[in-house]
């Protein structure tokens, strides 16, 4: 394990599944706002057509 | 293996969700706007689940794992590469943020607005070609997947996927864009728990057969089973070397600002702003996705190599699944296929809707002399879907290539990647390039790959050659070609 790129390699490899990890709850929850708030708007400018 | 009850159940759950979400987000379609780049409305968080989910398709774990197999982990350095040039590109808006404040639907729209209509449309065929061509092989390798890691016998790999392949096409060619960023979302997380459920599995594994100490032996050549590449130093002469390395490095800014699919949730994206972070935060993401099924293809490199060899009838591209079926335990199974289903479902529906909308908007569209109702465009973009698909079934499922998939893949890639970036980089920040340059550069990225690819098998040139020359070729076409025209008749910059 004295080889500098073993080492390398196991840092990114951890930081890769803590990161993936991470992404699943960070990015689950903000990307599940951004739909809702996508849909509204949607739903927003189909009224708009539908009113005009 | 015997899949369980509970595995079922995660798998047919997974799939019906999915379809679900598609197939409502249909009824906020009202035209090719909200069809093609979801009306413009995506939000960063959104675009990171999309951009990573649409990246990250079966055939990558596949060709990832093979390199992780052949050269060890030194061979996800190209995933280093890809971070540094996402994150690069996100950082400094290089192409992404001119390309986004545009306001064009596709990259090629821009050519017309810069160069000629003409120019578009022959851009757009390559485009369209490249694309199609090299989304020619997922479906295949996404099935041998299936078929070494479950252990479902072989013939049922087409039935399998012309029905997953079924289902996918039609929540996009109902939903569009809007139903892809959705479908993309559900399947970022279950990829996203399969991947760390897989990875932690086998680096539980590895642990017990010493993967470190094995893949050293193996390149040392003591072990059951010789390593030819050094498994760990990517700069070694027997790896991929500093040559290699470059080129990809070139290869990988290319393909962050110029691959349709990627480029179209930065055209999906609010503004440029949050295109640019969408990269910055995807970034990281890229790294894993070379390195972790990477790292499964080095353990089952090390694994069969202390059995004394691979069993018959397994390559370096099925190793992986082969282990995978192995080692995973009874119930996770079911998370690990839905995962795979998530990566192969979210890649394909990214694919085929890309490369419909450039046909659509690209070849079509400057072809027509009275433009068609809103209606018309939305019906014939769907049309063009299906089509893709039927496509990509008969040529990449049931068609066998006679020859090798990956020359092909090897030269269309590249003509589509040098010419096309060409275009974008002289046609945004170049004020004298023209229309003459761009065929010139359109045709001579095109013939700079296809010769050098004749030429290198007999003379075996490297690829990183071949690959710095195709952009070479298709720089010198732009500069000669612009150079010809006096100046007083080329057009603004498109910025």
């Amino acid at each position: 394990m004295k080889d500098p790129f073993v080492l390398f390699w196991a840092a990114l490899i951890l930081g890769s599944v803590a990161w993936y990890g991470f992404l699943v709850f960070h990015v689950g929850f903000k990307a599940g706002c951004d739909i809702r708030d996508l849909i509204r708007t949607l739903r927003d400018q189909q009224a708009g057509d539908k009113k005009s | 293996m015997t899949l369980t009850a509970l595995d079922w159940l995660i798998i047919i759950t997974y799939l019906a969700g999915c379809m679900a979400a598609g197939i409502w987000m249909r009824r906020y379609v009202r035209g090719v706007e909200e069809f093609a780049v979801a009306g413009r409305e995506m939000n960063v968080n959104l675009g990171i689940a999309s951009l990573a989910a649409t990246e990250l398709g079966l055939v990558t774990i596949m060709y990832t794992a093979q390199l992780g197999f052949e050269k060890g982990l030194a061979g996800a350095s190209i995933g280093v590469l890809m971070a540094a040039a996402f994150y690069l590109v996100g950082r400094t808006g290089f192409i992404i943020k001119p390309l986004r404040t545009a306001g064009v639907m596709t990259i090629p729209e821009l050519f017309e607005k810069r160069f000629s209509v003409r120019v578009r449309w022959l851009a757009g065929l390559f485009v369209v070609l490249g694309g199609l061509l090299n989304m020619g092989i997922f479906l295949r390798l996404g099935g041998e997947f299936l078929v070494w890691s479950t252990g479902m016998p072989p013939h049922w790999l087409e039935w399998v996927m012309t029905i997953l392949l079924g289902l996918v096409l039609l929540y996009t060619a109902l939903g569009g864009m809007l139903s892809v960023l959705v479908t993309d979302y559900l399947q970022f997380l279950v990829m996203g728990v399969g991947i760390v459920v897989t990875t932690v599995l086998v680096l539980i594994h590895a642990v017990g057969f010493e993967l470190v100490a094995t893949l050293q032996a193996a390149w040392a050549g003591s072990a059951g089973k010789k390593l030819d590449a050094h498994p760990f130093n990517p700069f070694h002469g027997s790896s991929l070397g500093w040559g290699y390395l470059l080129w990809m490095l070139v290869l990988q800014i290319a393909a962050a600002t110029t691959w349709q699919t990627v480029i179209s949730r930065v055209l999906a994206a609010k503004d440029a702003g949050t295109a640019q972070r969408m990269y910055r935060r995807t970034s990281f993401y890229f790294v894993g996705r070379f390195l972790l099924p990477g790292l499964w293809g080095a353990a089952a490199f090390a694994y069969f190599a202390q059995q004394g060899g691979l069993p018959e009838g397994i390559s370096s591209l099925t190793a992986m699944p082969h282990y995978l079926g192995i080692i995973l335990p009874v119930g996770f199974i079911g998370l690990v296929i839905a995962a795979m289903l998530a990566a192969e479902m979210s890649t394909d529906s990214g694919y085929l809707l890309t490369w419909a909308t450039v046909i659509y908007n690209d070849l079509i569209t400057p072809c027509l002399k009275n433009p068609l109702s809103p209606q018309g465009r939305l019906l014939l973009t769907r049309l063009l879907v299906l089509g893709i698909g039927v496509f990509l079934l008969f040529y990449g499922l049931w068609y066998e290539l006679p020859g090798n998939a990956w020359d092909y893949l090897a030269v269309t890639g590249n003509i589509y990647l040098a010419s096309v970036f060409t275009l974008l980089v002289a046609g945004l920040y170049w004020p004298r390039a023209n229309a003459r340059g761009a065929y010139a550069a359109l045709i001579m990225g095109a013939i700079g790959p296809v010769t050098f690819l004749l030429i290198g098998k007999k003379f075996s040139i490297p690829p990183e050659v071949a690959g710095f020359s195709a952009f070479g070729l298709a720089a010198l076409g732009m500069i000669l070609g612009s150079l010809s025209v006096p100046a007083s008749t080329t057009r603004p910059a498109a910025s």
